[in-house]
């Protein structure tokens, strides 16, 4: 027979107690944690090939402890974004120039490679605050903010989650909202979707005629449900559902689609007024839905044996843009000693296109509703291989490092692709190296 | 320990604010930390405490001869009468063996013939421990108070509760003789019996297991009660790169897997505290749902991984 937790023996050994010693205890024990930090810090880097995108990234997570359960969390990560990437026009066998998202300049592509916006640079600044503490025995309530700020960009979220234990603390039941109001201001201005890529002014004042819109932005409502179940000793499950509703400017202010011949395929060449800079080629911005909703199933089991841990999780996600998406994901954390260990971390993801995805758009035909060509809502898989070790320092704190390849490759359906695009590339495929350092401590 | 026992001698040294008394005792260093304006009361206190300690490891040590403990374990199947005091330590470990389902068992010190927690690879074999479990089992005693009855070559050891008892018994004493604040420490097990007068808790660093490192990982806030820890920071097994926790499973005979590493618990007395760290230890993987349904304030440390502190992470 095993002794079963669910009995609570503090009576009978309060009882047991109190005949050994001839007396009870004159006062009940006050024990308490003594306040403290905890810091959290990581530098990562991820960098992408073909002078694509480089992020440098400081993150910095600082807990206080307080009495009762409670804690304070604060987090600051700083971002600095720099190099390029794809703007969503087709690889031609001439040379591409496009209008600057500023309006002021152009750039130009070479015959053969994906058209890239190199204008890309930013820093981000997010700062994160969150209180938790105990309602009542069992169960916890998480209040959060969230804020960034970046050159185009602005973020104000707001969370909260509460979260009940049941079954002996083996089941935990959670339920969380959370509410973002981003505010996007692209330089020169947010262009109309699904209108020709303007001309470069090349003036420096900021009028932003023609066809430039206003400031945009967008709202994002989640939810999310959770369980969380010990299975036995060895096993822990967690199953959560998500759903998120975005509403507002959802399309990416930067990314255009090429507009083709409807028989060769080729992007459509301008001839441009002399004295006038602007693009080569008929290009059209993008644009998309002004609401998605998203629902998504994650499902997780952690396995302990003799100090191993496998980690493997798997995620369905669907919307009503028609992206269906699968995530697998397996990590096993593997000691090498006391205070050592290694994790390979592998993950597998594959999604199908957005409905309104196309490789171009096709010059003469009447507009597509919606329309975008960017790379990130094409039918794509993606995998990750990583390892990350990790140890324990003499002062007791916790040093990782971890080192993750990623590589990222799309299909384009032979359907949508017309002529001469049958024999070039449309799908810019992407791999990424990703390294982190993390440490650990207190204070 | 019996071959060379350290000299019992106390020493008293002045500390920030308080008195600090010092004596070796049940293989431990002991301390009583005193609030009070005079040397004298300090030492008092100090000798007080010492000698209570003394006494219970001079009664109830197995490792010396002609006491209780050694005449049940030398018995050789004659019943032996017990007085008072012991009688109240066997009812309480049979109390601990029922409500345990039988994991918490005077009778299982033997195991110790086969196991030896010196941080080396020395692994017994599977017969050696089978022949060592047939005297394990307190279901196998005949326990009639005041009399106690085993079979050659069963023996009891009460090394799981008296160090706890210790305490809390110096504790009582050193309560009803002075009035001053003091905090009681063997080896580990503390009882505060006052807060201190000039901060509102007593502060106790709970120590890493790593034995490597002396870092107080964290810092408890004790005003009155008592904490024990059960942790295997020195005592372990490694084999075939398993490290092997120095709990043993009366059931079993083998080590409990997926303990943690240690655990602390705070209770009202020491006794209480240390029978939860040990019983939630026995538990393995599922020490801290163990702990979570008895409703007291625990910390495990599971080094690097562990169930709870996962579970923690992800919910």
């Amino acid at each position: 027979m095993k002794m079963s937790e669910r009995r609570s023996i503090t009576g009978a050994l309060a009882a047991a107690t109190c005949t050994l010693l001839g007396t009870s205890s004159p006062e009940p024990v006050q024990a308490q944690e003594e306040p403290g930090w905890d810091f959290n810090t990581a530098l990562l880097y991820y960098g992408e090939d073909n002078d694509r995108v480089q992020d440098l990234s400081l993150n910095v997570l600082a807990r206080r402890t307080f009495t009762d359960d409670r804690f304070l969390t604060l987090g600051l990560t700083f971002d600095t974004l720099t190099g390029a990437t794809p703007n969503g026009a087709l690889p031609q066998s001439v040379p591409q120039t496009f209008t600057q998202p500023s309006g002021r300049r152009t750039y130009t592509t070479a015959p053969g490679d994906f058209p890239i916006d190199d204008t890309f640079r930013d820093s981000r600044v997010a700062l994160t605050a969150a209180w938790q503490q105990p309602l009542g025995r069992l169960s916890t309530i998480n209040l959060g903010l969230s804020a960034s700020g970046e050159f185009d960009y602005t973020h104000l979220g707001l969370n909260a989650k509460i979260s009940r234990d049941f079954n002996n603390r083996n089941t935990t039941l959670s339920a969380g909202l959370a509410f973002a109001m981003d505010d996007l201001d692209p330089v020169g201005g947010t262009p109309i979707g699904l209108t020709p890529m303007r001309n470069a002014d090349n003036d420096d004042d900021d009028d932003e005629g023609g066809n430039r819109g206003p400031t945009e932005s967008k709202d994002i409502l989640d939810f999310v449900f959770g369980v969380t179940q010990v299975i036995s000793r060895n096993l822990l499950m967690q199953v959560n559902y998500s759903y998120s509703d975005s509403s507002g400017y959802l399309s990416d202010p930067y990314k255009i689609l090429s507009a083709v011949d409807a028989v060769t395929g080729d992007v459509v060449p301008i001839t441009q007024m002399p004295g006038i800079d602007g693009p080569s080629h008929l290009n059209y911005y993008e644009l998309r839905p002004d609401s998605r909703r998203k629902h998504s199933l994650y499902t997780q089991a952690k396995y302990y044996m003799d100090g191993k841990v496998l980690d493997a999780s798997y995620r369905y996600m669907t919307d009503d843009w028609e992206i269906d998406s699968h995530t697998l994901e397996l990590r096993f954390r593997w000691p090498l000693s006391d205070s050592r260990y290694l994790e390979p971390h592998l993950r597998f993801y594959t999604q199908s296109a957005a409905e309104f995805y196309r490789p171009s758009l096709i010059d003469g035909d009447p507009l597509p509703e919606y329309a975008s060509a960017d790379y990130r809502l094409g039918d794509f898989d993606a995998i990750t291989a990583g390892m990350k070790y990790g140890w324990k320092t003499g002062g007791g704190n916790d040093v990782s490092v971890r080192l993750e390849l990623y590589k990222q490759s799309g299909n384009v359906s032979s359907s949508q692709l017309i002529g001469n695009q049958l024999n070039r590339d449309s799908y810019p495929d992407l791999n990424a190296i990703i390294f982190q350092f993390a440490y650990r401590f207190g204070m | 320990m019996a071959t060379d026992r350290p000299e019992r001698k106390i020493s008293v040294e002045s500390g920030d604010g308080f008195w600090r008394g010092q004596f070796l005792a049940m293989a431990s260093p002991c301390e009583v930390l005193c609030e009070t304006d005079a040397a004298e009361e300090a030492r008092r206190l100090t000798e007080l405490a010492a000698a209570e300690a003394w006494r219970i490891e001079d009664k109830f040590s197995r490792y010396q001869q002609g006491n209780i403990v050694d005449r049940i374990n030398e018995a050789a199947g004659a019943a032996v009468e017990v007085d008072t005091e012991t009688s109240q330590l066997i009812d309480f470990s049979v109390t601990l063996y029922e409500l345990s389902a039988g994991r918490f068992d005077i009778t299982s010190g033997v195991l110790r013939r086969a196991w030896r927690f010196d941080g080396s690879g020395n692994f017994p074999s599977a017969a050696l421990i089978e022949k060592v479990m047939r005297d394990v089992g307190w279901d196998q005693v005949t326990w009639e108070a005041p009399v106690l009855q085993m079979r050659p070559g069963m023996q009891i050891d009460f090394g799981g509760i008296g160090k706890e008892y210790a305490v809390d018994r110096a504790a009582m004493l050193v309560r009803q003789a002075s009035r001053a604040s003091c905090l009681l420490n063997f080896g580990g097990d503390l009882v505060a019996i006052r807060p201190p007068r000039n901060q509102e808790t007593w502060k106790v660093g709970v120590e890493t297991v790593d034995a490597s490192s002396s870092n107080a990982e964290k810092l408890l806030n004790l005003a009155v009660g008592a904490l024990a820890t059960s942790g295997d920071a020195r005592r372990y097994l490694v084999n075939n790169g398993i490290r092997y926790s120095h709990i043993l499973d009366p059931k079993t005979g083998w080590p409990v897997s997926d303990a943690p590493r240690s655990i602390t618990v705070a209770a009202d007395t020491c006794t209480q505290a240390g029978m939860l760290s040990t019983l939630a230890m026995l538990e393995g993987a599922r020490a801290e749902a163990f702990l979570d349904a008895q409703q007291v304030r625990y910390w495990c440390n599971r080094g690097v991984t562990g169930p709870a502190a996962e579970a923690a992470k992800i919910a």
